[in-house]
């Protein structure tokens, strides 16, 4: 037997009634037909006669609809000519009932509808997580990279102190441990202090192979003041951060606990062997601990170890060396405002005490989310702003998508209109349908962001990802909700507010013409906002590309190619200067042996590892006695290591073998200081004093200029340098650089082996091929132009869909017209004309507005751009020229269609 | 009229009274079933009839309308104007009783 409700279902146009009365008439209405069924079966008719017999006792299913609702229309004598009346709420819950208490029923309505229309579904379902999915993997990365609060006890009272010289404000701010201390002392303003070292590696020994860790030296006041608890053992004791002997104990990660100690819980106490001193393990930290500000901030490292900061052997030094990071906690009922005054104010009062090494140094704070933060938010909200603009476009296509359909039913609305049905119940309804796609594109965009996440995470730079715990959590599942229920009315209310308007108060016969001829605004519209949105994100990208562009041209001053770096630490009993020359020749030798092999040398701080030594310089005839000395770049070089790197010699001679410990101080700067310090003079025996106070230090001779050399990244102008030989002040931990003869990456693990082979107690880490090195500058900059190129290009076949849609959306319902005008003699040549003219007005209309709106939002871009304006005349024209050619194909392919219209056959069907 | 008179009797589902107006005008009266449901709907909003799902053992649940009392008391106002116009019409038409 037939399913019988199912069977009005299908056929019964939607009351105007709420769902349970629906549900009632339909019950009745289908025991009528099973009864009529069963009877003309009783009577002796066949199954088909009669079904035949059952459907003629409803013949006229559209005047049955609506017979009934005007017969459950309330009475309301007054109201013709005002809007028709809601239907009855539910009872007990008024209108909210009302309003939600038939949803259910037009949520299965929606779903019906989409079930009849499944290309339409799936189209509109899939464009929408496309939209959905990238907003949510997008934010999760963002929101853990740049919004959520620092893990922290109270994270907004922590604030960073920083001591920056205000004549070259671009350095990085670092505060001496005097400073500090002094500081500590006399604040009234936070209720505790901690300063922290830079990273600095520790040489692991005695436990399998010898391993670098990254660690930080803290001082006592460090983990209290964030408010974090060790997982395992204890914390360090005020009186383990004094200086008067070494503290000998150290924290560690939870990572270097699992690693060496395999997670046991008898690791509390025992001992490690770090850089040939022994330390007591006293505390694990754990898992999920990392600090995230400065000096980490902005690197991928990941701090294995914690020192007490009095351990650091630079703690009993000078006022003037600057190598600390402070941060503070406010005390309760004080301002950031009021610290940083007080800060101030501190900084001006020790710069009085000690002019020779403060004078010329302010003191500032800020939060500390800032400093976690501010570097990379507004990269990171320009994506989240951009993957908005891509729903955006998504909602419009859906919206239009929607209004097509919206059009195809305007009968059924008008007719329920005109009888009755409530402005409210029928917007409800049409909203419904954008929840339902909406909902489903959310359920479809789940695994889309699960995926698009890890590809971000595994593609992103470490840079960016290496410090931060990211995952889909319930914070991502609101923002998506959020973002279904924004797209649910971002595609379903323009067509119901186009809907609605036109029908209201409008008369049967004319509401039909009305919604077609008034939609095809709101559709103009949506493609004129779609190719506005798409041109800003194509004028976005197509900056990032010039400026990436630009940035591959920057010559980094060295030649990349078939080099090898590699760090590495001489054994702690290399003590003196001879005994390090002697481990480095060792090394030198073993690795000038491996075969392809054309040259070693070393260096202090390679290039391009954001790890960078500063100095002070008094140039004579220059500098002013007494007057702040200028910060330099200082390192220390071997020989061969401007050979073997490939940086030019621009004048004079580069170190021989002669200068050595025993010669007169000579030392080789770069252009840069040489434009600098004598501009339009030759250098090249000119003398100069290094570190703090000049008077005591000897006179040092300029013997040679080399070229300048991108150090800190290729974006990154190179600052005035100088070297050293390396007999002068042969380092601890040598950065070792190897030029190959051919290609250098099948030796990388043979050069560290023979690295490794000088001792058991030299490692060999941070291998690099040096072309990865340079890659690896340009990583974060790579990303966030890939990403908001994809995202453009999202943008750009949204716009073209859309485009398209319209424009045959307006051929099929103009076919009529178009038939007239040709039966009237119009060529096809004039009909293209005429539809492609049309199709193209709104996408001119869009790339006006689109550049307007890109040259005001451009502008916010400029702190990420490189050698490009905001108003790049060039990435505009290429982004409205790529617009043009994707819009002319998908305005023209419809209009040649209109041009095959048979005038007869489109005339005949206006019936 | 009619509908309220079937009732008046006892309450009944809608295919009944379908049947009833069916086979006692011998099909006489041009009545659709399509136009039943409607009028019982306007005769339920006007408080005349008042529906009830029912279900009786071995049977199909139905939906079965009863007079209300307002119901009887139209009904009976209806049959009074109804006698009133039927002799009026006799009167004017020369079929008056003897």
């Amino acid at each position: 037997m037939p399913d019988w409700p199912q069977f009005i279902r299908q056929h019964l146009p939607p009351l105007a009634v709420r769902a349970e009365r629906e549900n009632e008439i339909v019950a009745e209405l289908a025991l009528q037909l099973e009864q009529a069924y069963s009877e003309a079966l009783a009577g002796g008719a066949t199954d088909g006669e009669a079904l035949l017999r059952a459907q003629a006792q409803f013949p006229d299913w559209n005047k049955l609809a609506r017979d009934i609702n005007r017969e459950e229309r309330p009475e309301r004598p007054e109201s013709h000519g005002k809007l028709p009346p809601e239907p009855e709420p539910a009872a007990g819950f008024g209108w909210f009932g009302g309003w939600f208490g038939g949803s259910l029923h037009d949520v299965r309505y929606a779903l019906r509808c989409l079930r009849k229309n499944p290309g339409f579904a799936a189209i509109s379902v899939l464009t929408l997580a496309f939209g959905i999915g990238g907003n949510t993997a997008i934010f999760t990365m963002v929101d853990a990279l740049a919004l959520r609060r620092l893990p922290y006890r109270q994270p907004e009272r922590l604030v960073a102190i920083e001591t920056r010289k205000a004549q070259q404000p671009e350095l990085e701010a670092w505060t001496s441990a005097l400073d500090f201390f002094d500081a500590r002392q006399q604040t009234r303003s936070f209720a505790s202090m901690a300063a922290i070292s830079p990273i600095w590696n520790v040489v692991l020994t005695g436990r399998g192979r010898a391993e670098r860790l990254e660690c930080l030296y803290v001082s006592a006041e460090f983990f209290p003041l964030l408010g974090v608890t060790p997982a395992a053992g204890r914390l360090f004791l005020p009186a383990e951060d004094k200086r008067a002997q070494p503290s000998g104990v150290v924290v560690i990660s939870h990572a270097l606990w699992q690693r060496r100690f395999g997670g046991s819980q008898e690791a509390v106490g025992q001992s490690l062997n770090l850089d040939n001193s022994v330390y007591t393990v006293i505390g694990v930290m754990p898992p999920d601990f990392r600090y995230l500000g400065e000096p980490v901030a902005g690197t991928a490292s990941q701090i294995d170890a914690w020192f007490p900061l009095s351990d650091n052997p630079l703690t009993g030094s000078i006022r003037g060396l600057r190598f600390l990071k402070a941060i503070g906690r406010l005390k309760p009922g004080v301002s950031a405002a009021q610290a940083g005054d007080e800060v101030r104010r501190l900084g001006a009062a020790l710069a009085q005490q000690y002019p020779e090494s403060n004078a010329g140094f302010s003191w500032n704070t800020l939060p500390l989310n800032e400093q976690v933060t501010g570097r990379i938010r507004l990269t990171m909200l320009l994506l989240l702003g951009a993957v908005g603009f891509v729903l955006l476009m998504a909602c419009a296509n859906v919206a239009n998508l929607l209004l097509a359909r919206a059009v195809s039913r305007q009968p059924e609305i008008s007719v329920r209109i005109a009888l009755g049905a409530g402005w409210a119940r029928l917007l409800r309804q049409l909203l419904t349908e954008g929840v339902v796609l909406a909902a489903l594109g959310g359920a479809a965009a789940l695994p889309l962001a699960y995926f698009g996440l890890r590809f971000l995470i595994a593609s992103g730079p470490q840079s960016l990802m290496g410090n931060h715990n990211i995952h889909l959590d319930e914070r991502a599942l609101f923002f998506t909700a959020g973002v279904v229920l924004a797209a649910a009315v971002g595609a379903g209310l323009p067509p119901a507010w186009r809907v609605l308007r036109v029908e209201i108060g409008r008369p049967l016969r004319q509401a039909g013409r009305g919604l077609t001829a008034g939609h095809h605004g709101v559709r103009a519209a949506l493609v004129a906002g779609q190719v506005a949105l798409a041109l800003v994100l194509l004028v976005g990208s197509g900056l990032l590309i010039r400026s990436f562009q630009r940035l591959l041209d920057v010559n980094p001053g060295f030649n990349p190619h078939n080099l090898v770096t590699i760090s590495t630490q001489l054994p702690a009993g290399a003590r003196t200067p001879a005994q390090r020359t002697s481990v480095y020749s060792t090394m030198r030798d073993r690795l000038l042996v491996v075969p392809g092999v054309a040259n070693v040398a070393a260096v202090s701080r390679l290039p391009l590892l954001g790890r960078s030594l500063g100095s002070w310089v008094f140039v004579e005839g220059k500098s002013t006695p007494g007057a702040p000395t200028a910060d330099i770049e200082y390192r220390v070089a071997t020989p061969s290591y401007f050979a073997t790197m490939g940086i030019p010699l621009r004048a004079g001679r580069l170190f021989d073998d002669h200068d050595d410990a025993n010669a007169a101080g000579v030392l080789l700067i770069n252009e840069s200081m040489a434009k600098k310090s004598w501009p339009g003079e030759n250098p090249v025996g000119k003398r100069v004093k290094l570190g703090a106070n000049p008077e005591r230090q000897p006179w040092i001779v300029v013997i040679g200029v080399v070229g300048d050399v991108r150090h800190v990244g290729l974006d990154t102008e190179p600052r005035p340098e100088i070297y050293r030989p390396y007999a002068v002040n042969p380092l601890g931990a040598p950065a070792l650089v190897i030029r190959t003869r051919a290609d250098a990456a099948p030796m990388v693990s043979s050069l560290s082996e023979a690295v490794r082979s000088v001792s058991a107690e030299v490692p060999a880490y941070d291998v690099f091929l040096m072309e990865a090195l340079v890659d690896r500058s340009t990583r974060e900059r790579r990303f966030v132009m890939l990403l908001l190129s994809a995202y453009a290009f999202s943008a750009l076949l949204l716009a073209g869909v859309g485009i398209y849609g319209t424009v045959s959306q307006s051929v099929l319902q103009r076919t009529q017209e178009i038939g007239l005008r040709m039966a009237l003699g119009a060529s096809p040549g004039t009909v293209l004309q005429m539809v492609f003219g049309q199709g193209l007005r709104p996408v001119a209309v869009g790339i006006a507005a689109g550049s307007l709106a890109a040259a005001g939002l451009t502008w916010l871009m400029r702190s990420i751009l490189f050698e490009v304006g905001p108003l790049d005349p060039l990435a505009f024209a290429a982004a409205a020229l790529t617009l043009g050619a994707f819009a002319v194909p998908a305005c023209y392919l419809p209009a040649r269609r209109a041009t095959r219209v048979d005038p007869l056959i489109a005339l005949r069907d206006d019936g | 009229m009619i509908i309220l008179a079937l009732l008046e009797e006892r309450a009944r589902h809608g295919y009944e009274l379908a049947k009833l107006i069916e086979t006692q005008s011998q099909n006489r009266l041009q009545f659709h079933v399509a136009s039943l449901y409607p009028m019982l709907y306007r005769l339920e909003r006007k408080k005349l009839v008042d529906g009830r799902w029912v279900e009786k053992a071995g049977e199909r649940r139905r939906r079965f309308y009863h007079l209300t009392p307002l119901g009887r008391r139209t009904l009976a106002e209806q049959r009074r104007t109804w006698r009133e116009f039927v002799s009026a019409l006799n009167q004017l038409t020369g079929f008056s009783h003897a």
